[in-house]
């Protein structure tokens, strides 16, 4: 069967200065001011370099991006519907194996990366993701989260925290806080189920080398790997535009966001605080959870701190769910 | 030198795909078609076939695995029935937009409900309008030839469309026949090795699909249109090659069967032709003078080679096995092609439909029968009296 | 578009789309999204002050900022540049500040017509 061919071995930045000058995610794009998708797209490339090939699924970082025929890739990139990204990624890598097997492409094996929105990764794209982790495909998988359906104006998505004011989830006397739900879990989705994974980590935009460290260890790993990125949406969220790299540090600050990696079972954690803020100082920041009371609040709370005794790793959460009373 | 087989439809297919030489292959298990991709898992694992051979998690990923690794560079192979032709639906006009030819068999499976395993076009022919190239095989040795034709007509550089290679679920893709395996070295003079002309290859990056003006928009669906009207040449070259390559006979669009002196004729598709002929022969010893059309190619459809071929008789009945429903015709979708096609010829015959061959029913010689004294009128009137027949249902 | 097509049915250039609207990919930048007219506030650096600490190269969405190794400071595109000031926002030695735009002799990059 199958002989793996020669896979990555990317080189760790150690510092800013490592960080290349060199851009593969080109200016010249439709996002808005202060974007964090487009922020941690800038990086993720410049983790990669142009030996690449990226896939784009339907969301912002397709239809903002590419918009009018022109596109801001200096890499192969190439749309996918929003469900498939895993699945077209599964055939690229596929394809590669083979022809370069037969001696028809002489090169090594490209990075194949699929940039996904949260949708595109663990909604509708969850199944097409989820057999490319299965299957063993050496290909990454960045799932940049907005927290929303940011393209089609801020709707719901499974990874849209607790409370959150959405134009799916708008607060209203009968449902005051807006969203009831807490979010899905992506990293335990993938490290969970997933026996070819070896390498799943979180990245936060507010800290790019560790980001670009994180996208390198990954394609370093022959198979699938998964990589996790924060990266707060200024329209969706409702903040200042200025803001977007300031509201990802207050995440980790507050435990609404931990940097860790998973390598082969064992975890490791970064940029943890010596004490966590309160997540109201996170909120009141952002207007989507302006609504909510303190009571609503204390509810953040209560599931943060439960997350915080074994970040990463599950356990039971205080969490009520919608047909429970 | 070609070897004999007696082959199922299915694996007939599979050698097709085998000898040419596929590099990708994605499968997901639905009947009737899943003998297909058990034959080819058998090649792989044997090493017969150099390829890689990806579970995909649904017929949704095998469409998208396919379309990605042909737009990779690899000549790509997938396959499926029924409700899984359906659920794929999305991944269609991808595939045909970014003009990536990778291949998907088709072994017809009705719709649910009626939630049967039998025979029925209405699924894939959901698909005729998404830009892939269609037709139907009639009996196992054309599922295997046309495998390897419908390659080459897609990767032309004058098409490139991915097809849809069809045959009827179980009778043609279980009733195994007599396929003439041609050699490997002959398929290989006749199929060169894909080449795709925009690659994803990090040493000439492109962008694949962005999104574009909305005033570009009919600009590239003329493209894709544009390409339609050019494959039937290129069909016509490629089975002229196949027939002087393999000493084949067929005639690119159309199997005419007794239809010299014929008054009326069955128009169809697929394996529903075996008994077709049968019927012929027996309406041929009562002194009907009854003759069969049958469609090698639905999209593109041959509008020229079907007026032609039509206009001699005196009367058409399109035998359906899709359905339309609430359609201009109020039946099956092969009857508006036909009309259609008629519409611009001088005199043209009366044409109805009869829907039978549905939900994975047999057409039985009966069936032909009660058909053949309903166009037997029409011939003789010069007319139709209804647009569509259900038959055994609808008085005769 | 192949030029059979774009002749045959006489598209004009605007509307001429490559095969499969595959596209070659830029190198430096998107010509075909200058978004430098997006921008009210522009950021602008004291040299002097700056300690090439490269938070704005980091941080910035749009790639607008370099760092000109020759001559050790940076360097900032303004067909590209929205004016999120995220740069200003992530400067720690406050040596970015943000200037009305219409201060600039010319600095915004006018459409041509309105929409």
């Amino acid at each position: 069967m199958a002989k793996a061919v020669e896979t990555q071995n990317l080189e760790m930045a150690k510092s800013a200065r490592r960080v290349p000058q060199e851009e593969w995610y080109l200016p010249g794009h439709r996002t808005c001011q202060g974007c964090g998708p487009a922020l941690t797209y800038k990086l993720v490339s410049k983790a990669t370099g142009g030996d690449s090939i990226f896939l784009g699924p339907t969301g912002c970082m397709y239809v903002a991006n590419t918009s009018y025929l022109c596109s801001p890739w200096a890499y192969p990139w190439m749309h996918t519907q929003i469900t498939n990204a895993g699945a077209v990624a599964s055939g690229i890598e596929a394809a590669y194996q083979v022809l370069i097997r037969k001696g028809k492409y002489k090169g090594k094996l490209p990075n194949i990366v699929c940039m996904a929105g949260d949708g595109g990764s663990i909604d509708i794209g969850l199944q097409a993701m989820s057999g490319m982790m299965y299957r063993g495909h050496d290909a990454l998988f960045i799932m940049y989260d907005n927290e929303s359906y940011a393209n089609t104006g801020i709707q719901t998505s499974p990874a849209t925290p607790y409370g959150a004011n959405t134009t799916f989830t708008p607060p209203g006397k009968a449902i005051p806080e807006g969203k009831v739900l807490f979010p899905k879990d992506a990293c335990q989705l993938v490290i969970g189920g997933h026996p070819a994974v070896h390498y799943v980590a979180t990245a936060s935009l507010a800290y790019p080398v560790d980001l670009i460290n994180k996208v390198r260890k990954a394609l370093n790993y022959k198979g699938p790997t998964f990589v996790h990125i924060h990266s707060p949406c200024p329209k969706g969220w409702l903040f200042d535009a200025k803001k977007t790299v300031e509201v990802a540090k207050l995440a980790i600050e507050t435990g609404m966001w931990v940097n860790y990696e998973w390598e082969n079972g064992e975890y490791t954690y970064q940029h943890t605080p010596k004490e966590y803020k309160p997540v109201a100082g996170y909120m009141k920041g952002q207007q989507r959870f302006a609504h909510l009371t303190d009571a609503h609040i204390a509810k953040m709370q209560a599931f943060i701190d439960a997350k915080l005794k074994a970040p990463g790793i599950p356990v039971a959460l205080p969490v009520q769910g919608p047909r429970e009373s | 030198m070609a070897k004999e087989m007696f082959l199922a439809g299915c694996s007939s297919a599979a050698y097709g795909a085998m000898l040419s030489r596929v590099e990708v292959i994605s499968s997901y298990p639905i009947r009737p078609y899943t003998g297909i991709m058990m034959e080819l898992s058998k090649l792989v694992a044997n090493g017969e076939l150099d390829a890689e051979f990806v579970h995909g998690e649904g017929e949704h990923a095998q469409v998208s695995i396919a379309y990605g690794a042909s737009a990779a560079g690899a000549r790509a192979y997938t396959g499926s029935s029924g409700v899984g032709v359906t659920y794929a639906m999305e991944c269609y006009s991808p595939a045909a937009g970014g003009r990536l030819p990778c291949q998907m068999a088709i072994a017809d499976r009705a719709l649910d409900p009626p939630g049967d395993f039998g025979s029925e076009h209405t699924d894939v022919m959901s698909a005729r309008d998404q830009g892939w190239i269609m037709g139907w095989a009639a009996d196992p040795q054309e599922v295997l030839d046309n495998t390897i034709m419908y390659f080459k007509i897609g990767e032309d550089a004058r098409v490139l469309l991915p097809q849809f290679c069809c045959q009827d679920g179980y009778f043609v893709s279980h009733i195994p026949g007599k396929v003439s395996i041609p050699d490997q070295k002959a398929v290989d003079e006749y199929l060169p090795p894909f080449n795709n002309p925009h690659p994803l290859d990090p040493t000439k990056p492109v962008s694949h699909g962005p999104q574009i003006f909305p005033d570009q928009g009919p600009a590239i669906d003329l493209q894709r249109a544009q390409a339609f009207i050019d494959t039937p040449k290129v069909i016509e070259e490629a089975v002229a090659d196949f027939n002087k390559q393999f000493g084949r006979n067929y005639d690119p669009f159309l199997e005419e069967y007794m239809t010299d002196d014929a008054e009326f004729v069955f128009f169809l598709q697929g394996g529903h032709a075996r008994t077709a002929r049968f019927a012929v022969n027996h309406l041929r010893e009562k002194g009907v003078k009854a003759g069969m059309v049958r469609l090698r190619f639905m999209r593109p459809f041959p509008t020229e080679a079907v007026a032609e071929s039509l206009s001699k008789f005196k009367a058409v009945g399109t035998i359906e096995t899709s359905t339309s429903y609430g359609g201009a015709m109020k039946g099956g979708n092969l009857i508006h092609e036909v009309r259609s096609a008629l519409y611009d010829v001088p005199n043209p015959p009366p044409v109805t439909s009869f829907m039978a061959g549905l939900g994975g029913e047999v057409v039985s010689l009966e069936e032909f029968y009660s058909m053949a004294k309903v166009l037997t009128q029409a011939a003789k009137d010069g007319k139709v009296d209804q647009y569509v027949y259900w038959v055994n249902f609808d008085k005769v | 578009m192949s030029k059979k097509y774009c002749e045959k049915f006489n598209i004009p250039k605007h509307l001429q789309v490559p095969l499969g609207a595959v596209l070659p990919a830029n190198k430096k930048e998107n010509k075909g999204m200058i978004t430098g007219n997006w921008r009210t506030v522009r950021p602008v650096i004291d040299h002097e002050a700056c300690t090439l600490c490269l938070n704005c190269f980091l941080f910035c969405p749009d790639a607008t900022w370099h760092l000109d190794e020759k001559e050790e400071k940076m360097v900032w595109n303004a067909d590209y540049c929205k004016g999120c000031l995220i740069c200003e926002n992530e400067c720690p030695v406050d040596c970015i500040s943000a200037v009305n735009e219409l201060e600039f002799k010319g600095g915004v990059v006018r459409l041509e017509k309105p929409f």
